[in-house]
């Protein structure tokens, strides 16, 4: 029989608290079960009920995700005080042992609305019919009851009383203390980044959802600064990173700056190697070398997305002008890569690289307004299934963290990155991102450059 | 760094360069605590060989050498330059 347990989440990227318990499940090999009714697993919601098989799987998943506050065991609720009071007292049994010799502390909080300190004593009294005797310790109890209140979303305007929707109380078993890599990995502490740095939290997420840990392999195709090869190596993975422009993953110094930066987290010798290379063009000798692909592609606002060629319109000009004096470093020409393209041609070369139950987990920027689901089916192909998308919402566009499982052990051809050449008939929302996003992703805007193009 | 573990795992890449393409050879790698053949008998003093060898080399300047066709990928910084040049990609 499972426990139910009292999830407190932190109040950020409430779309990625699902995926990222389900990730640090699976990875662990042990179950969730999520309520049935749709508002008891409503994401949004900063409380939810959860079912594991025992505490330790609890810890595991307080010490690991990110989103977790802290997880109690759960033993009442109710849409008011008297009714969460009259349920535990119903399950008795789960604290009278705690009664005769234990000492504890109780811990009240409110979401949405702050609890005055005379008000938190008054809850604590609410529970004197457990009759507790053990001593009140502030600094080291043995256990923490932990009571809280959520109250409904309110505008200051509106008023300063919002409703009470529910009351939980239960028995903390861990505190969450993933959070505290956020400022471990904080950039701007970071020996070596860049403007493309994805954000420490970010980087922390989608490592969880490759699933990283000792023994596995990840490799960063857009590799840049390096943000989400720190975050996996940190989980034990050994990663693998490469980029098209050297400098990005080098910046000055003689030691390459990635290194640099892998040194002050501690796991430099988790980089098993940078490579500067075009990803349409590579030279990897076979496929399914690894357990998970994790990355922030190139969509073109601040590092363009390009790739090995010419823009063919200019191809005849610039070929016959402009030689290459023999003792200057080859500059590679190169020609814009459009995003949707770049996104199906990824899912393909995932499906080769990965190992077969290999995940791939990647940024796809998307404009809020124009978004649907099809746009994220129709870059799938054979084999691969999207397991979570998560939105990371900016407004006007946002950026839905993707995450791909390859079901097949079929074996592929080397991908040969020609999604432009291929007709869908379905214009995801993410084509021409970047001609949006400087457009302010006005719809009059989009029409005229549409025209003009 | 160039690991030989990622040298194992990469080929030359240059357009119909499509045979004989791997290894790559490394200039000046004289490394031969490795048997030429695999033993019968996986033992721990093989497998820390293997170890070795995978993981705790690494090239920090060179170059890798397509045996088929010459081209040369330059290392520099233990970053290795697998970018082609116009006339080479496909
Ligand atoms: C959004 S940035 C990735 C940033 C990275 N996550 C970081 O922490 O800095 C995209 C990267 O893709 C690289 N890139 C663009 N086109 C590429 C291609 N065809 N092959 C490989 N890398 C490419 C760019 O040089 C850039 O560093
Ligand atoms: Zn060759």
């Amino acid at each position: 029989m499972p426990t139910r347990y009292l999830f407190v989440f932190a109040q950020a990227h409430v779309d990625f608290r699902i995926p990222e318990l389900v990730s640090i499940a699976e990875l662990n090999g042990f179950a969730i079960i999520f309520p049935d009714i749709p508002e008891e697993r409503d994401p949004t919601r900063p409380f939810m009920i959860l079912g594991l098989e025992e505490d330790e799987h609890a810890r595991i998943l307080a010490r690991r995700c990110i989103l977790v506050k802290s997880i109690y065991q759960f033993y009442a609720r109710g849409s008011s005080y008297e009714e969460m009071h009259e349920r535990n007292r119903d399950v008795r049994s789960q604290w009278s042992q705690y009664i005769p010799d234990t000492s504890f502390k109780f811990v009240i909080d409110g979401y949405n609305r702050s609890i005055t300190q005379s008000r938190q004593r008054e809850i604590i009294n609410s529970f004197s019919y457990m009759a507790m005797m053990g001593k009140i310790d502030m600094n080291n109890p043995q256990i923490i009851l932990g009571c809280f209140e959520e109250r409904a979303f309110h505008s200051r305007r509106t008023s300063k009383d919002p409703a009470l929707l529910q009351v939980y109380f239960g028995r903390l078993i861990e505190e969450g203390s993933a959070r505290s890599l956020i400022r471990r990995f904080d950039v701007k502490r970071r020996e070596y980044f860049g403007n493309t740095s994805m954000e420490a939290e970010m980087s922390l997420l989608m490592a969880n959802q490759t699933l990283a840990s000792p023994g596995k392999l990840i490799y960063d195709p857009f590799v840049g600064t390096g943000s989400m090869v720190y975050t996996t190596a940190h989980f034990g993975a050994q990663v693998f990173g490469s980029d098209i422009d050297g400098r990005q993953m080098r910046g000055k110094d003689k030691q390459p700056g990635i290194i640099r930066a892998a040194t002050q987290y501690g796991v430099a010798s988790r980089i098993m190697d940078l490579c500067t290379f075009d990803v349409t063009n590579n030279p990897w000798r076979c496929g399914e070398l690894f357990d998970a692909i994790v990355t922030d592609p190139p969509y073109g606002v601040r590092a363009g997305a390009k790739r090995l060629g010419r823009k063919k319109e200019r191809q005849f000009l610039q070929r016959s002008t402009c030689p290459q004096p023999n003792d200057a470093p080859y500059i590679h020409p190169t020609k814009p890569y459009e995003l949707s393209n770049l996104a199906s041609d990824l899912v393909v070369l995932a499906r080769y690289m990965l190992k077969p139950g290999g995940r791939l987990v990647f940024f796809l920027p998307t404009v809020t307004d124009e978004y649907d689901q099809l746009d994220i089916d129709s870059m799938l192909c054979e084999g691969m299934t999207v397991i979570a998308n998560s939105l990371q919402d900016f407004g006007s566009w946002g950026r839905r963290l993707v995450t791909i499982r390859k079901t097949t052990t079929a074996k592929f051809s080397v991908p040969s990155f020609d999604a432009d050449s291929i007709e869908t008939g379905h214009v995801p929302a993410h084509k021409g991102f970047r001609d949006k996003f400087f457009q302010g992703f006005r719809k009059d805007a989009q029409d005229t450059a549409e025209a003009e193009s | 760094m160039v690991r030989l573990i990622t040298h194992n795992l990469l080929a030359c890449h240059v357009k119909n360069c499509t045979s004989n393409n791997f290894p790559l050879a490394f200039k000046d790698l004289g490394d031969t605590s490795l048997p030429a053949e695999q033993p019968d008998m996986i033992d721990d003093e093989f497998l820390q060989k293997l170890h070795h060898v995978l993981l705790e080399i690494h090239v920090e300047e060179g170059s890798m050498v397509c045996p088929n066709c010459n081209h040369v990928y330059p290392i520099s910084n233990g970053i290795p330059n697998m970018l082609l040049a116009e006339h080479e990609i496909g």
